[in-house]
């Protein structure tokens, strides 16, 4: 089994709280008891909307920073979020060039750090091999690592008529070049956990299309992302779900805020983790459902029946 | 003007329209060698398809065609594209849909990039960035979260710790090497 550490952003310590403890729980020892930890040097990944955009140098040195710290206690990175994974996965790929390796190492050295990878054994008298820093996805770990027999065996309170509309996030899919974890034209993870967990995972118009936040819209023009969450929103409730699942605490960011702006009810939405920690019986007063602005009170009490 | 005009010409400041008549002054020749600069693909690759602005969920709602934007670059147009609000969110679907393989998404931000060297910021990078070199994180940590964080039994945010102070140090530290704080004017916020 790999060992991995936490990396949880800047949105889901900072506005979610119930999603870290949800994940917390969920890989810790009353869950799947991953061999995971804390780094307590982990910084924002940079955000990709604000740092890709505006400095590829910037961005790539302080994504260097985050994954030296894992490159130095040799464990992959387990992200929470569409965003930190696209920003931590394309820096792995820019280091792999050694121009930019060398050009970041100059200005690392400044800090005292140095990106090589993570060193292989090599067989004797070869040159030592260096792995890219792993960044992995949570619903990834989950699908792959953990696997969907655990889930099911995990799950104490099938969540039973329950209709999730599962919405992945641009970034969990895109650009194919990196995000190769899932099938980007038809994934199926977060689905496979939502259906391991009990509930049912309902299709509806345009599933794949983006929650209208990403690449700096939702700070600079929010009625236009807005109108993009609107219209997502309109296909999930045509489709009768009772709640949204998603794997990116942005897009959860998105939906949550969105909805406070529109004349219809709004529709909860909570991270992937926890609907599982529910399936998994935790009490859902753990998972801070009150920091979301759409209340999920009437589908928690649909939830325990009733 | 007829329907199909304006939506080959949508996503162009109206001047354009009016004007008609787009002098060689306006015209910047270097400007594709710029998006090449900031990674950006060559730009005269673009074969004008359209399958970009098709599928693109912000093109599909307002005056913003991917398309336009492109073949602005391939005039050299500058003026026109950095005018354009920071709209593209990064979805990548016209890089999947692109038959050149230009990657329009990454052309984006390049000219985000190009915008940003001539001044002109959107306040929220300002917003973000400081809130980077003063908690390391790009949220700014609310004291009703931490109560709430508190309740679940999950540890403050890391920022207050003392041996996170070491990390915002090394933050500003790298800030400043690439000159990022004189870019986007924060250096009264860094500390190197």
């Amino acid at each position: 089994m790999s060992k991995y550490l936490y990396f949880f952003g800047c949105v889901i310590p900072n506005r979610y709280p119930g999603v870290e403890f949800a994940v917390r729980w969920v890989t810790g020892k009353e869950g799947f008891d991953l061999d995971i930890k804390n780094h307590p040097e982990f910084s924002c990944c940079p955000v990709p909307g604000i740092f890709y955009s505006s400095d590829k140098d910037t961005w790539l040195l302080l994504a260097a920073r985050n994954l030296v710290l894992a490159q130095e206690d040799r464990r992959q990175i387990l992200t929470v979020c569409n965003g930190c994974l696209a920003s931590l996965m394309k820096a792995t790929e820019y280091l792999q060039d050694p121009k930019s390796m060398g050009k970041t190492n100059r200005i690392l050295a400044q800090i005292g750090k140095k990106y090589t990878g993570i060193p292989q054994k090599a067989a004797e008298g070869r040159r030592k091999i260096f792995d890219p820093v792993k960044v992995r996805h949570y619903v990834e770990v989950m699908a792959k690592d953990v696997g969907l027999d655990a889930i099911k065996e995990k799950t104490k309170h099938p969540l039973k008529n329950v209709k999730v509309a599962v919405h992945y996030g641009c970034h969990y899919l895109r650009p194919t070049e990196h995000a190769t974890f899932d099938d980007p034209n038809d994934p199926v993870m977060i689905d496979q956990i939502v259906e391991a967990c009990g509930a049912t995972s309902v299709e509806y118009e345009d599933k794949l299309d983006c929650c209208g936040a990403g690449g700096g819209v939702r700070s600079h023009v929010i009625e236009l992302a807005n109108s993009l969450t609107q219209d997502k929103c309109t296909n999930i409730a045509t489709a009768g779900a009772d709640c949204i699942v998603t794997g990116c605490p942005f897009c959860l960011l998105q939906f949550d805020n969105a909805q406070k702006s529109f004349a219809t009810d709004g529709i909860p939405v909570m991270h992937v983790s926890q609907l599982q920690a529910l399936a998994m019986g935790i009490d859902p007063i753990s998972l801070g459902f009150d920091t979301h602005n759409v209340s999920a009170h009437s589908f928690l009490r649909k939830i325990r029946g009733h | 003007m007829g329907e199909a005009e304006k939506t080959f010409i949508g996503g162009l400041h109206e001047e354009l329209v009016e004007d008609k008549v787009i002098d060689e002054a306006q015209l910047d020749p270097d400007f594709a060698e710029q998006i090449r600069k900031y990674g950006g693909k060559d730009v005269m690759t673009c074969l004008q398809c359209g399958n970009c602005t098709g599928v693109c969920p912000i093109s599909l709602r307002i005056d913003y065609k991917t398309r336009n934007i492109i073949k602005c670059c391939q005039f050299g147009l500058k003026k026109y594209t950095l005018g354009t609000q920071w709209v593209c969110a990064t979805c990548y679907r016209c890089y999947e849909h692109c038959p050149a393989d230009l990657n329009p998404a990454e052309v984006m931000i390049a000219l985000r990039h190009i915008a940003i060297r001539e001044g002109i910021i959107p306040p929220f990078i300002k917003t973000a960035a400081t809130n980077l070199v003063k908690y390391g994180q790009s949220v700014k940590p609310d004291p009703e979260i931490d109560r709430v964080r508190k309740e679940l039994g999950l540890e403050k945010i890391g920022t207050e710790h003392p041996e996170y102070h070491k990390v915002i140090r090394e933050i500003n530290v790298l800030v400043h090497a690439t000159k990022y704080d004189k870019l986007i004017g924060i250096q009264d916020e860094v500390k190197a």
